[in-house]
């Protein structure tokens, strides 16, 4: 068996003297959702790796601001980055997240990101 | 063989026995039809996502690294500088590869030790044998030094 042919450098020739995200900057094409926008999170098969926590999937928040481009963590966690995509932060009311929450703190929130493969509007 | 290796080994058995996740439920590889979708999802998800699994609380120590522990953030941090491995390909393995029994069986830092090694092997910068050849060597110098 040979070894697999891979350029070990790739991230640092694009992401040297400017750093990363910033090296993926304009490279995810125009943003599906813009600030204000209600999204519901997508509950994709999480077979393997995954960033979205579960206690978000299928949940509804609003997004607060377009954070940064980059990979999404699914790929770059095999060090693909040929496909970058928008993360966004999402603003979810703990309510929202869990059932027992209490009613005494309905205005409890969460703000975590995501990247835009996991979105879908609401 | 020597006979302490076979004790070890045989305490070895035993210990893996007692790391079975406790479901409460007999598991050797069900047949198709004794496994549903609830079941798949749970023995396929990425360990790591814990947040709202329910627990008991943990007790929080204060505690100042090892002198392995440092060296061993700093040995991964040199294989993302070659270009081995790059952070989230780091947290893959370190944190759900490693599957659940290991990922809360083990220290944190010996989760980064363990996949430092795998990666070398995985990705074909040593061979297995060369890597459990070379375990072998500095266990025996280190018996010995220590004997001395």
């Amino acid at each position: 068996m040979s070894k697999a042919q891979h350029d070990r450098t790739h991230h640092a020739k694009i992401a040297s003297g400017i750093g990363d995200p910033q090296c993926f900057a304009g490279k995810a094409g125009p943003a599906k959702f813009k600030v204000g926008d209600q999204v519901k999170i997508r509950d994709l098969p999480d077979i393997f790796y995954s960033r979205t926590m579960a206690y978000t999937r299928g949940a509804v928040g609003t997004v607060v601001r377009l954070v940064y481009e980059s990979p999404p963590a699914e790929d770059e966690a095999w060090d693909n980055t040929d496909n970058p995509v928008w993360f966004y932060s999402i603003v979810f009311k703990q309510r929202d997240l869990w059932p027992e929450y209490s009613e005494a703190y309905s205005n409890d929130s969460l703000e975590t990101e995501f990247p835009e493969t996991y979105l879908q509007s609401a | 063989m020597s006979s302490s290796t076979r004790d070890e080994v045989l305490r070895h058995l035993q210990r893996v026995g007692h790391l079975q996740p406790a479901l409460h439920k007999q598991t050797h590889a069900p047949a198709p039809d004794e496994i549903n979708h609830e079941l798949y999802r749970a023995y396929t998800r990425p360990v790591h996502d814990v947040g709202g699994e329910y627990d008991v609380p943990i007790e929080y120590e204060e505690k100042e690294e090892e002198v392995w522990e440092l060296n061993t953030f700093a040995t991964c941090e040199c294989l993302a500088w070659r270009g081995v491995w790059n952070a989230e390909e780091r947290r893959r393995r370190q944190n759900v590869d490693v599957g659940q029994t290991a990922y809360l069986g083990l220290p944190y830092y010996g989760r980064w030790l363990i996949t430092a090694a795998r990666i070398l092997v995985d990705k074909q910068y040593v061979t297995l044998t060369e890597l459990v050849n070379k375990i072998d060597e500095v266990k025996s110098r280190n018996e010995q030094s220590t004997a001395r």
